[in-house]
């Protein structure tokens, strides 16, 4: 093991890499090559084409948002349409009746955007409160589009009903709009590549795998679920306001749901969570759908529902990530014959991750200096007075009453089932309880979620490790310092600043070598390190353990209770560990408590408590000592 | 090594991974019906994905895995485990929403055996019969870990695979549950290959050993060896 003073010099001493990284010539690139793609195929095709073309490009950027929402961020909508609608009948009514000219047109483009993001952000509030199943949103995306079809159709003729409503066309030709609406699908998906692969981007996959991680990260993720809905539903709106000057007719089905279900066929069917892959279904979909359909009615059908069948069973990710991963198979073999063995490549990764994590310097006042005065030392970081909690009949916690001060480590132990986990629960989230009061800091939790309790320090490792299994492990660091850290949503930063303690999780427990490997393919033990690096990012006063060493070796076992021990020492952190493993407790923990069914059985030093009867008796069990 | 009906498992050359990464590389081992094996080393050193591919839930990439006779190496999990397979994975893999009798009942395929194999595992773990109505996603962490040990015992399997049994229960429950898979070895002949950190349970428990480092074998032994714990420990450290 390197010493961790030698540790922490080097790792002050790594260069940040510019922020300027590998994405910007990923979209430079593909700009160039996508506008020379437009520009070629303007030339090459024909009226007809380019007219079906334009119609799918519209559809693509709907789809896009579609992508962004769902596969990036796990929200399963259906009401993109109903966004779609919203922009196609604002503009259309407005120029049947009120308005004319490029300005005016304009400003009613804009209302359409505000006026669907406002009714995104109303949707989101509906779907996105804490607690929500993700089956909300679904079902209330899924009503959205009738309500907006049934207002459509009981317009009479000021919204044209089921006839559809004409407006006088602009003087724009087949070939304006094949670019007009080329160059707005580019510029759509430039702008969501910046936002999934921005530091924002990141979270939103964060969310989508584990949204109870995030907000034990602190992360406002209902917030951020609501931001990006009202904005994917303005981009909606604008792709269904100049949608309706192209086609100069204004029709329900632009905002029903059947066109909205539509969508999320073609973003599947493409490969969701990808970007290009919905726009190349929603392309393709439609265009193979007016070829066939004009040369073979009828038959075409037939030809679009096999594919389409052929494709959910045989390449469930859609299209797009299948291609890839031939792709890659085929130029990772190609790499292999060139170097020989996949050692020496993961050998390289490593080297080259490594200036990827260095030390932060603290956010907040050091400690250190307040922890002489006798104040702190009285004072308890954290108090329960008659906690209780109770799951239907099954009474858990039985009035728990103790106090934990900075600088202690509180070892809980007590039989399985006795309500240690609950005990953590109550603490992290003031909505957990059924009784008692939680004080954190002398301030009440009262009913506050666990991202407001992150706000008054406290942070939670969970018993069974929780990461983020689709990012690398890098990734999951960025995440869980992003509560301290802005955010933004377009700058990607490829270094994170970890607080001391955090850093050095990473390097006794070897991730520093792994940063770039997805998360998922970590061994049980090596995720436990992980999320007690992400808990500790978030420098917590507090610090809920619930089993940490779990799947560790002994080795990993020590150098993991020294970091803890340390924490409590220099950094006065209050730490509440839950550990099975007695030895290990009696070294790193200063007090225990024991619990059992539900009640505070006995709460002391631990020299007196860990020799005592109890323990013997309800824990270890038979007198004898393991 | 060809295995015959007294081997209750066989893999040899046995390669395997994740996506991208290879974790085996020609892992060999055998295990005799009533041994009990442990298969020891540091983390990441592809433990877990050794027995999820021997369990078929991972696809074997060479090599080939026998069970009780059998060439499962390009079996379906399910079709393993009706040779009398029990795989007690380390992540807390039961049905959260229905009820612990539920989840029990699930794993027999011959209903009528229920009540009597129930008593029988419930003698081990109370806990499974006082509660058996609640909802199996409520049990704390350790009564989940009983839950699964006592579903992979309940068919009475002729060979379990378990992963991480000894973490999180309490030390009595340790005790007890080495008490009963010695039992169930002696009475029944379990063969039993467990996947371990905690080397003082795997010591006390098993007949042989095998040390797993960067997906191969890198030492086997019996436990009763002298100098068994130092030759195990050596790699655990380094």
């Amino acid at each position: 093991m390197v010493d961790s003073a030698r540790h922490e010099r080097e790792s002050r001493a790594w260069p940040v890499l510019p922020s300027a990284g590998p994405r910007w010539r990923v979209l430079g690139a593909g700009f160039v090559l996508l506008l020379a793609l437009l520009a070629a195929s303007a030339l090459v095709l024909g009226e007809y084409a380019q007219q079906i073309l334009s119609q799918a490009f519209f559809f693509a950027i709907a789809a896009v948002t579609v992508d962004l929402l769902w596969g990036y961020t796990g929200i399963l909508t259906f009401g993109q349409s109903a966004f779609f609608g919203v922009g196609v009948y604002t503009v259309a009514i407005a120029l049947a009746y009120y308005v004319e000219g490029v300005l005016g047109t304009a400003i009613v483009m804009l209302a359409a955007m505000v006026a669907a993001a406002l009714i995104g952000a109303a949707v989101g509030w509906l779907s996105f409160f804490d607690r929500a199943s993700p089956i909300y949103v679904a079902i209330v995306t899924l009503a959205l589009p009738v309500v907006v079809t049934q207002v459509i159709l009981s317009g009479g003729a000021y919204t044209g009903s089921s006839s559809g409503l004409p407006i006088p066309a602009p003087a724009i030709s087949i070939a304006q709009w094949y670019w007009i609406s080329g160059a707005l699908l580019l510029l759509v998906a430039m702008g969501g590549y910046v936002l999934v692969s921005s530091d924002a981007g990141r979270i939103l996959v964060a969310i989508r795998e584990n949204e109870e991680r995030c907000r034990y990260l602190g992360l406002r993720t209902s917030r951020l679920k609501i931001r990006l809905m009202a904005a994917c539903s303005a981009v909606a709106a604008l792709a269904g306001s100049c949608y309706v000057l192209f086609g100069s007719v204004a029709a329900h089905s632009y905002g029903d749901f059947v066109f909205g279900t539509e969508l999320v066929v073609w973003t599947a069917l493409g490969g969701r969570g990808t970007l290009i892959g919905p726009i190349l279904g929603t392309v393709g979909v439609n265009y193979v759908s007016a070829v066939l359909g004009g040369n073979l009615p009828f038959v075409w059908l037939l030809f679009v529902g096999f594919a389409f069948v052929l494709i959910v069973v045989y390449l469930p990710q859609g299209l797009v990530p299948a291609i890839g991963g031939v792709l890659s198979r085929a130029t990772r073999a190609a790499a292999s014959l060139v170097r020989g063995r996949g050692a020496v490549v993961a050998a390289e990764r490593g080297r080259a991750a490594m200036p990827q994590v260095r030390a932060a310097a603290s956010t907040r006042g050091a400690p250190q200096e307040d922890a002489t005065t006798g104040v702190e030392q009285r004072t308890p970081v954290l108090e329960l007075r008659d906690v209780s909690k109770r799951y239907g009949s099954l009474q858990v916690l039985d009035g728990v009453s103790f106090q934990a001060r900075r600088g202690e480590v509180v070892g809980i132990v007590g039989p399985n089932g006795a309500g240690k986990t609950t005990l953590l629960r109550c603490i992290a989230d003031g909505r957990e309880r059924s009784g008692g009061d939680v004080l954190v800091n002398g301030r009440h939790i009262a009913g506050l979620p666990p991202q407001e309790c992150v706000a008054l320090g406290v942070s939670r490792k969970f018993q069974t490790p929780n990461v983020f299994d689709a990012l690398s492990v890098l990734d999951c660091l960025r995440v869980a310092r992003s509560y301290r850290a802005s955010t933004s949503p377009w700058r990607r930063s490829y270094t994170v600043e970890l607080p001391e303690p955090a850093l050095h999780t990473v390097h006794v427990s070897g991730l520093l070598a792994r940063l770039d490997e997805p998360a998922a393919h970590l061994s049980h033990g090596a995720k436990q390190a992980l999320e007690l690096a992400m808990v500790l990012a978030l420098e917590p006063t507090v610090l809920l353990l619930d089993e940490p060493t779990a799947g560790l070796t002994r080795e990993e076992r020590a150098a993991i209770g020294s970091v803890l021990t340390e924490l409590a020492r220099s950094h006065r952190l209050c730490i509440l560990l839950i550990e099975h493993d007695l030895d290990f407790v009696r070294e790193i923990s200063t007090r225990l408590v024991v619990l059992h069914m539900g009640k505070v059985l006995v709460d002391g030093p631990l020299a007196e408590v860990a020799e005592s009867e109890v323990i013997r008796t309800i824990y270890v069990g038979g007198g004898t000592r393991t | 090594m060809i295995a015959d009906a007294r081997t209750a498992l066989a893999v040899e050359g046995l390669e395997g991974g994740y996506g991208d990464s290879a974790v085996l590389h020609g892992v060999t081992l055998d295990v005799r019906p009533a041994e009990i094996f442990a298969i020891l080393g540091k983390n990441g050193m592809g433990k877990t994905t050794l027995l999820k591919t021997m369990m078929g839930l991972l696809p074997a990439r060479g090599g080939r895995v026998e069970v009780l006779g059998a060439d499962v190496s390009r079996w379906a999990p399910y079709r393993i485990t009706r040779l009398g397979v029990s795989y007690v994975p380390q992540e807390k893999s039961i049905f959260q929403d229905l009820s612990v009798e539920e989840n029990l009942r699930l794993a027999l395929r011959e209903v009528s055996e229920f009540t009597d194999r129930l008593d029988a595992v419930a003698q081990w773990f109370p806990v499974l019969k006082s509660r058996h109505r609640q909802r199996a996603g409520t049990l704390s962490g350790g009564e989940q870990k009983m839950l699964l040990i006592g579903r992979a015992l309940l068919t009475k399997p002729r060979l379990v695979l378990v992963d991480e049994i000894s973490e999180g229960l309490q030390p009595a429950m340790v005790t007890r549950l080495r008490e009963v898979l010695t039992q169930e070895r002696r009475a029944r002949g379990l063969a039993i290959v467990l996947v371990e950190q905690n080397v003082d349970f795997a010591l006390a428990l098993a007949d042989r050993y095998a040390v797993l480092k960067v997906g191969a074998v890198v030492e086997t032994g019996r436990t009763a060896d002298a100098g068994a714990r130092e030759r195990i420990e050596r790699h655990l450290v380094l």
